[in-house]
């Protein structure tokens, strides 16, 4: 069944251990034949009918520990298991840190189970060691940069112990991972939690001084590669939040409207950098924007906006033609009323 | 269109679009694969066997989802006008109601911890097989406790005592609630406004919310299935409990946009991606694909929807593509996409998302009624419509309709909110 290179031998089932011999395990099912009954190894069946036994009696001790250790390991989903251990490292007061150890090596293999996280959040309520943890997290990107549970609990540390030494390195790391992929959304997202969602900490008092390096930071980027919808996302979303009109961003979005071969060489304009000369264009996302100012304006630039929107159904964006008719159908009705 | 910038999710689209168009390879006969048709025999014999046979070993990674496996398969069954014998809708009740616990919600298997989500699924479940009778043994007054047990001063829930809290759980409660007739004001003061606020500046919504001092921030990026659940349990609030007019919304300009967004190009056959710039897995044919319609409903309750409403903004047709040439599996089943194995769970979400592609692409030109004639084809399964086979071309859907806000089709969830309304049950609270 297995390869010779990862077969361990199987640790010894807990019907055969002497000292388990005062636990009466339980069988799943009793009296119902069940619909789609799955056919676990050996192994897991045995340590499920266990779990339930220990269940049953409400013990919480040392062993316990051992037995959802072996479940969570065969089964990292199993909730009941995860929700058990935590309650029994309470009873007996386990060490914390021990068991932190532990989900180091736990989360790298299960890295997609909520479970595994969850289980730290509650540790690091008890632990209170926020610092360390945005370092372990670091290291699990390299397995996986978008993993959307370690984001998620990255971002509940910094919200949740909200310091602001804690905060200060988070535009750093995320730079490092948008220089490794500027196509993260997930690290995009993270830069617009740090940025704008958390408050306002030292340093950070001059909004505009913010505003404009974000700005910049996010017109650079699309510069580089032109055809990622989560930069054009984030300059969206800077200018929302911001309450800024897309009209303050004519100059730099129109460039990329243009095919390759109406770009204009000249100066050098630091504010609106231009699309690199390998870029795909016109850019989708850029003729889209642009529309966008468009429609803000209203009146006859209504007009502009439609043929925009129809360049983008007929040609540039063909896969939501039904979405660019809408719009179309939508401008329309705004001028007509 | 990677604008001679490689980076690794550039490379890892470029490598998954290539898969994308390869034909899928054929090990039996005459396949229907290859022609865009949607092989329903196949399906059913994917779905009986593990239905009655059962689930090889690596389904222990279920173990603690087992309601949710029987959902998966029984759902895709109705989706293909498919329904179980009384015996075996007998043995799909007992088994779902091993797994009630007296805290009157359901865990993931017999013996297990009560879990919102768990819980979700076997109540559809017995939407599906159940009936008055078997309808009777969920004990209502218990399940409403261990609700309001889970709640949270800002109007989220547990998942399950001090479990996570996201969105997942909220829809799942809240989809229950409804369909048991339990949505009362105090168990849902305050959710609109957490719902509310895990919407991302992208549009889509995100697993979970937190208070950052004075402002609350998304936990995560814009993500396909909370989205998905963030939206039905929008739209279940509002139908329950109207909003006033001056109350903060939604903002429904940016998730229609976001939501469009999420529709693969060309090159990826039409599918669904979950998130900003990851690659298209079949599953999001349902979550984001099934958004639509719920979309369409809350434009609706604003009058903001025109004469031609029925037009759909996405592209339903090309969403046929990926479903019938890339997510049916040779095999049976259906999956994320090739080269990948088939599961329950993208079965039924594959199917559904087809579902919705079929009766979006004919809404505008036919209304579509479904004849139904028991026939029986073999012992276990009953026909319960014709069907004919489907095709990416404009054909009348060969699926059930399945309802937007609880993926249950409409003859199920109406019976079972009907009983819970009717003078025979006992009260909850
Ligand atoms: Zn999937």
């Amino acid at each position: 069944m297995s390869s010779p290179t990862t077969s361990a031998p199987e640790p010894p089932r807990y019907a055969d251990r002497p000292e388990w011999s005062d636990v009466i395990p339980v069988e799943q099912y009793e009296n119902v034949n069940p619909l789609a009954p799955i056919f676990y190894k050996d192994i897991y069946k045995d340590a499920a009918d266990y779990f339930r036994g220990i269940v049953k009696t409400g013990e919480k001790s040392q062993r316990v520990l051992d037995l959802t250790e072996r479940i969570i390991r065969l089964n990292p989903a199993h909730y009941t298991a995860w929700q058990y251990r935590y309650e029994t490292l309470l009873a007996i007061e386990a060490d914390l840190e021990d068991e932190l150890r532990l989900m180091d090596e736990l989360a790298i293999t299960y890295l997609k189970t909520y479970q595994v996280w969850h289980h730290r959040r509650l540790l690091m309520l008890k632990i209170r060691k926020p610092a360390t943890e945005l370092v372990f997290i670091a290291k699990t990107f390299r397995e996986d940069a978008k993993n959307y549970h370690t984001w998620s609990y990255r971002q509940w540390l910094l919200a949740y112990f909200n310091d602001d030494s804690l905060w200060s390195g988070e535009l750093d790391f995320v730079d490092e991972l948008l220089n490794a992929d500027i196509r993260n959304n997930s690290a995009w997202h993270h830069r617009f939690f740090t940025v704008f969602q958390s408050g306002v900490r030292d340093g950070e008092q001059d909004t505009e001084r913010i505003l404009r390096r974000e700005l910049i930071y996010v017109k650079q980027s699309i510069s580089l590669a032109p055809n990622n919808a989560s930069a054009w996302n984030y300059l969206r979303g800077i200018l929302d939040h911001n309450g800024i009109p897309y009209s303050k961003m004519i100059a730099f979005v129109q460039p990329y409207t243009l095919p390759n071969d109406d770009q204009k060489a000249d100066l050098v304009d630091l504010d609106n950098p231009p699309p690199s000369k390998d870029a795909h264009l016109p850019c989708a996302a850029a003729v889209e924007f642009l529309a966008d100012i468009y429609e803000a304006e209203g009146g006859d630039s209504m007009l502009k906006a439609t043929e925009l929107w129809k360049s983008l159904g007929n040609e540039h964006d063909v896969a939501r033609k039904k979405y660019w008719e809408y719009r179309i159908r939508e401008g329309l009705r705004a001028i007509q009323t | 269109m990677d604008d001679g910038y490689p980076t690794p999710t550039s490379i890892s689209q470029k490598a998954t679009v290539a898969l994308l168009v390869q034909p899928p390879i054929s090990p039996s006969s005459a396949s229907k694969i290859p022609q865009g048709i949607l092989d329903n025999n196949l399906h059913l014999g994917y779905l009986g066997r593990h239905l009655l046979q059962g689930l090889p070993a690596r389904y222990t990674s279920q173990d603690a989802s087992q309601s949710w496996l029987l959902f998966w398969s029984l759902q895709s069954l109705s989706l293909l006008k498919v329904e179980l014998d009384e015996g075996n809708k007998k043995r799909a009740s007992d088994t779902i109601l091993a797994m009630q616990n007296p805290a009157g919600a359901f865990g993931g298997g017999p013996g297990q911890a009560p879990h919102l989500l768990p819980t979700y699924a076997a109540i559809c479940t017995m939407g599906i097989v159940g009936s008055p009778s078997t309808w009777s043994q969920i004990n209502r007054p218990s399940l409403y406790q261990f609700f309001m047990s889970l709640k949270e001063p800002d109007g989220s829930f547990r998942v399950s005592q001090r479990g996570e809290v996201d969105v997942r759980g909220v829809y799942c409660l809240l989809a229950v609630a409804k369909l048991l007739g339990m949505m009362t004001r105090e168990l849902v003061l305050g959710t609109r406004e957490w719902v509310r606020s895990c919407q991302t500046y992208e549009g889509g919504f995100a697993s979970a919310t937190i208070g950052v001092g004075e402002q609350s921030a998304p936990l995560g990026e814009a993500h396909g299935g909370y989205t998905f659940c963030a939206l039905a349990a929008w739209v279940l609030l509002e139908s329950e409990f109207p909003s006033d007019k001056g109350s903060k919304s939604i903002n429904l300009k940016s998730l229609r946009r976001w939501l469009v967004n999420m529709q693969g190009d060309e090159d990826e056959l039409y599918g669904f991606r979950g998130r900003t710039n990851k690659l298209v897995d079949g599953c999001y044919s349902w979550w984001v694909g099934g958004c639509f319609k719920l979309l369409a409903e809350l434009e609706e309750r604003r009058g903001m929807s025109g004469k031609d409403a029925e037009e759909p903004i996405w592209n339903p047709e090309g969403l046929k593509q990926y479903i019938l040439y890339a997510a049916q599996h040779p095999a049976g089943g259906l999956r994320d996409k090739p080269p990948k194995s088939p599961d329950m769970y993208h079965t039924l979400y594959c199917l559904a998302g087809l579902s919705v592609a079929q009766y979006a692409a004919t809404a505008s030109t036919t209304t579509s009624t479904s004849t139904t004639s028991s026939t029986s084809t073999s012992p276990t399964f009953r026909t319960i419509a014709q069907s004919a086979p489907s095709q990416t071309s404009n054909a009348p859907p060969s699926l059930n309709a399945t309802d937007p806000l609880f993926n249950l089709t409409q003859t199920h969830a109406e019976a079972m909110m009907a009983y819970f309304k009717s003078g025979e049950v006992e009260a909850f609270q």
